[in-house]
């Protein structure tokens, strides 16, 4: 990443706006290009850092036209992007939202109100906790869902990581250059993630519990170790560790929406091949939608298609 | 020495500063001239300069651990560690200590434009009543590391307050380069933050009412 990083200073800002965007991760700054392209007054909400998820990876290599690129590099594009069409940025979250009206009524953090004709849900996904016996206690004493953030608290110890998806081997890979120990534990006898990931995995010093969840996180002061039980077998194993790192799967970030907007049983929310909800001008894009695929390039695309699609509201 | 700015990055904040900037921002700088005890000092000092070159308003005054008065003034406690001053010299009672890089940078971009506001802030009208409570002082510690993308939010809201209340103090840490310190408050995961040096804590970038909450519970507990 670049050492002085300044993407996330915000603009100053009006109150009155064609598209809201809500998130600025992959999907909604996509619907961000699209919407200042299409002339259309956009502002943009991000309550952390501009980039979403793909901040959380170390380097990309499946979104086209960059073999290989950060996730902080590819995030910097997108957002320099949104803003060379115009779009309007700003760190606040919103924590109100009446979606019903014609008018759309978005109430942030800050106390300050806006309203746009439409809206783009793009607030993607949390990292699902484990929900297991030590993880709340451990929180902030070795339990972590972030490696690019927290990584640097491991070096040279022994962590394990849960799960067997992309995410699970990929932060591993990236715990492997500063950890002394990386141990993946995972629920079946095979991985999920990218043959290519897999592959990288299974050649670096990474060592695999198959067949096995986790029960418990313990210790003293801090993590200590994890208590492993073997699906197959039913063992019970004590494993020395000094970090967890848990990637078992998102939580759609669809609390304050779930009341307006019909979603899935696990709060992913429905739309149309457009994007659009159940309400007329509200899209959802990205991770946050029931989507088979996960992706920069699928987030994108969705904004892309809501986009376009929206403009019926302006002709 | 190379720039450590970019050319394309120097020019957006040549324009951003000339739009936002409105007083004058002095720009207080502690180091240390013992470089082994200081890995970062002179990094944190070099960009410093950079960003006071980018508009007049802003000025760097350079000074070292060892000038004791100063550092009893401000309560410096290590090193590098920035304030900011407003046009009147005032104090915003904002602290960075280690180098304020990565996404961090954005944070001290923000904390200067807001100085030279003299501190002027956006907080909502519930958050603006609760602050008028705490009467006596208050300590906000925010550990982070440079490339944590939720950290900033957290270091701008304890930022804000600080700048808000009189009796708020709130710093920046960089984990990495204090671990005695963040061993001690057991920081694994950030962003994390330490109320008066332990009397409460949470971690994560919390919305603005539940992170002053968290704040009011140990101001009520006390």
């Amino acid at each position: 990443m670049p050492l002085f990083n300044l993407s996330n200073v915000s603009k100053p800002k009006e109150t009155n706006y064609d598209v809201a965007i809500i998130g600025a991760g992959p999907g909604g700054l996509a619907s961000a290009i699209y919407a200042g392209r299409a002339g259309l007054k956009t502002i943009v909400f991000e309550k952390s850092t501009e980039g979403g998820q793909i901040l959380l990876t170390d380097m990309i290599e499946d979104y086209p036209g960059f073999v290989s690129i950060s996730g902080n590099a590819l995030a910097e594009n997108f957002l320099n992007h949104a803003k060379t069409f115009g779009a309007n940025f700003t760190n606040e979250e919103i924590i109100e939202a009446d979606l019903v009206s014609k008018i759309k009524r978005l109430k942030t953090d800050l106390g300050n109100e806006y309203t746009a004709k439409t809206v783009v849900i793009a607030t993607g996904s949390n990292p699902r906790k484990l929900g297991v016996p030590g993880e709340e206690e451990f929180m902030n004493r070795g339990v972590s869902y972030c490696a690019v953030c927290d990584g640097s608290f491991f070096k040279d110890k022994r962590v394990v990581v849960i799960g067997g998806g992309d995410s699970a081997v990929e932060e591993g890979l990236y715990m492997t250059k500063i950890a002394k120990e990386v141990t993946l534990i995972h629920r079946r006898d095979k991985l999920r993630a990218q043959k290519i990931a897999q592959e990288r995995a299974f050649k670096s010093k990474m060592k695999f519990i198959w067949d096995s969840v986790v029960t418990e996180i313990g210790g003293s002061k801090s993590v200590e170790y994890v208590m492993i039980k073997n699906l197959k077998t039913n063992e019970m194993t004590k494993y020395p560790t000094d970090g967890v790192f848990i990637y078992v799967g998102l939580i759609p970030n669809t609390q304050i929406f779930k009341d307006q907007v019909k979603t899935d049983e696990n709060g992913f929310i429905l739309t149309d091949e457009h994007m659009e909800t159940n309400l007329e001008g509200v899209y959802a894009v990205g991770d946050v939608r029931k989507t088979p695929l996960r992706q920069i390039v699928t987030a994108a695309s969705d904004g892309a298609i809501a986009v376009i699609d929206m403009t019926k509201y302006f002709d | 020495m190379a720039a450590l700015l970019s050319e394309e990055d120097r020019k957006y904040l040549v324009d951003l500063f000339e739009k936002e900037l409105k007083g004058e921002v002095k720009i207080l700088f502690f180091g240390s001239k013992r470089k082994e005890e200081c890995e970062y000092c002179d990094l944190t000092e070099q960009i410093l300069q950079e960003l006071a070159e980018t508009n007049n308003k802003i000025t760097i005054e350079t000074h070292d651990f060892d000038e004791t008065d100063l550092v009893k003034k401000y309560n410096i406690e290590m090193v590098p560690a920035i304030l900011m001053l407003d046009s009147e010299g005032n104090d915003m009672r904002i602290r960075y200590y280690g180098i304020p890089s990565g996404y961090e940078f954005s944070s001290l971009i923000e904390d200067v434009i807001a100085t030279s506001k003299k501190g002027e802030v956006d907080l909502s009208a519930s958050t603006v009543k609760k602050l008028e409570e705490i009467k006596s002082p208050l300590k906000l510690q925010v550990f982070v590391t440079p490339t944590c993308p939720y950290c900033p939010r957290a270091v701008l809201m304890a930022h804000k307050l600080a700048m808000k209340s009189p009796n708020i103090i709130g710093e920046m840490i960089e984990a990495n380069e204090f671990p005695d310190l963040s061993m001690q408050y057991n920081v694994s995961s950030v962003p994390h933050i330490i109320i008066n040096e332990g009397e409460g804590e949470f971690v994560g970038a919390l919305p603005e009412d539940a992170f002053v909450e968290q704040i009011m519970s140990v101001v009520k507990g006390v």
